[in-house]
């Protein structure tokens, strides 16, 4: 048989070296033993793509250090819930007569509606914006702490909200009423009594605190746990054994929640969580059990953003503040 | 595309390597500039020593993570920067091999080994001028050792012959051999 030619021999050894370490090496001209040094060289030659990606991962991650931006926003907490109603016009006047609400950014869109607004009561910010196809209204249960719970009560039933409970003072330190306003939402509006002077707000909650009445608090809390490092604060169970009020710490903020009963139905709500690194947090929460609605991304308003929905339904809204963007 | 990227050259003059490790310490994005320099030699370093291309990327990856997470704790002290990265390259093997399976070779000596350092020199320069390579040689080098295919899918993919695909090869390999300065032979 004919001798392969050189180039068929270099090819042949080329061949023997891919395919691994116990393949027998087939002889080689010695002229081309050299270059046969080279070719072994190259087995571990890296992916281009690789190099690539690597360096888009560590631009983005120097960017974000770069900019040495706080990764929430000035104003803002962990946790901020996110209203979507039906008339969210109307609504920012409800709780601007009713919670003295301070307009802080209103977007519109070109029909009027509002695409997305902020405001203030008290210490908190609460993001609102008109329903659409994507997003239904989501009522939300908000307990309110304020100095005077009797005098808001009468303030929120004045600007159209329906009450579902009159004041009434709890054994827990709260003067409490409640109230159902004109788009769905239920505010536990609250004084704490046992504060101490001037002060009208148990220790680590805030004006604003989001309510949710999940069906299986304790395994939405054990969700939380694994998706956002979630630290159980207080937890108390009714007679029947079911969770009637935790606390539980989600970075600097608290999420209480209460077994769903009687008229307290799930209302699963829209929660807009500021971290650290969203692309971590958004990996983490898939990996216990979140289903993605949108991936990581980079918003021109300065936030890459993510949304995931827990198995309850709530919008969990992942952000890490990038860059101050002046509008 | 990478093409035109400096080649190892910090190494050479040493000023300049502490001024971009400086500028990246003011500023992490010029990071950047670090990794360009560095890339093929953290991976050299390490495909040599792991079983698979994943544990490698994966491996890189943590390494140049790691470097620009404290970026601000590198003191110059006249060593090259890529020393920095051999020990934490090593170190990352060290603990991958802990939680898997024990290895014989310590790949922390071969961090601070001069005839392992040079080696790693010349597979990290060997990488950079792959890029270098006139295109069509390139794309057949990258198909045949990156994506480990055969002479025959690589012409069908290329749509060229057999023959012609193992001319490139032959081609490619020696202008490699070539430019590396006859390090070969």
């Amino acid at each position: 048989m004919a001798k392969p030619s050189l180039i068929d021999q270099l090819d042949q050894a080329i061949q023997a070296m891919l395919a691994g370490a116990t393949a027998p090496r087939p002889a080689v001209d010695p002229r081309l033993e050299s270059l046969v040094g080279v070719a072994a060289e190259l087995r571990d030659l890296p992916r281009e793509s690789f190099r690539a990606r690597l360096k888009s991962d560590l631009e983005r991650k120097a960017s974000m250090a770069a900019a040495a931006v706080n990764p929430i926003p000035q104003g803002f907490h962990s946790l901020t819930p996110y209203l979507i109603v039906e008339g969210a016009d109307r609504f920012l006047e409800f709780m601007k007569q009713a919670f003295g609400a301070e307009q802080r950014l209103r977007v519109p869109k070109p029909d009027g509606k509002i695409m997305h607004a902020e405001v203030r009561i008290g210490d908190s910010p609460v993001e609102l914006a008109d329903a659409n196809e994507q997003y239904p209204p989501r009522p939300t249960a908000i307990h309110l702490y304020v100095s005077d719970a009797d005098a808001v009560y009468q303030r929120a039933i004045q600007a159209g909200a329906t009450s579902t409970h009159e004041p009434v003072d709890q054994p827990y330190g709260d003067r409490e009423a409640g109230v159902k306003d004109p788009f769905g939402n239920y505010w536990y509006i609250a004084t704490h009594k046992l504060a101490g002077e001037g002060k009208f707000i148990p220790e680590g909650l805030r004006t604003v605190n989001i309510y949710l009445h999940p069906t299986g608090t304790g395994e939405m809390i054990e969700f939380l746990k694994r998706a956002f490092n979630a630290e159980e604060a207080a937890r108390h169970e009714s007679p029947e054994g079911t969770i009637a009020h935790a606390k539980i710490q989600i970075g600097d903020s608290i999420l209480e929640m209460g077994e769903a009963h009687g008229p307290y139905e799930p209302m699963p709500t829209g929660i807009h969580l500021y971290v650290a690194d969203a692309d971590a947090v958004y990996a983490q929460a898939i990996q216990a059990g979140a289903t993605s609605i949108s991936e990581p991304a980079d918003q021109p308003y300065g936030d890459r953003f993510a949304h995931v929905k827990d198995p309850s339904g709530n919008s969990w809204f992942i952000a890490t503040h990038i860059k101050d963007v002046q509008f | 595309m990478a093409h035109g990227r400096p080649l190892l050259e910090a190494d050479d003059n040493p000023t300049d390597e502490r001024l971009l490790i400086e500028a990246a310490q003011r500023d992490p994005r010029r990071f950047a500039e670090l990794y360009e320099l560095n890339f093929e030699r953290v991976y050299a370093f390490i495909a040599r020593r792991v079983r698979n291309r994943e544990e490698a990327e994966d491996l890189t990856s943590e390494v140049f993570h790691q470097a620009l997470a404290n970026i601000q704790r590198f003191q110059w002290r006249g060593a090259p920067f890529a020393a920095w990265l051999y020990r934490m390259a090593a170190n990352a093997i060290v603990d991958r091999w802990q939680s898997v399976s024990k290895e014989d070779v310590d790949p922390r000596r071969d961090a601070t080994d001069q005839a392992s350092l040079d080696e790693i020199e010349q597979h990290a320069m060997l990488y950079q001028l792959v890029d270098s390579l006139p295109p069509d040689q390139r794309r057949v080098i990258i198909r045949r050792f990156v994506e480990q295919k055969s002479t025959r899918e690589v012409a069908e993919e290329l749509g060229r012959s057999e023959g012609a695909v193992k001319q490139l090869q032959l081609r490619a390999l020696e202008n490699l051999r070539e430019r590396m300065g006859g390090a070969h032979g």
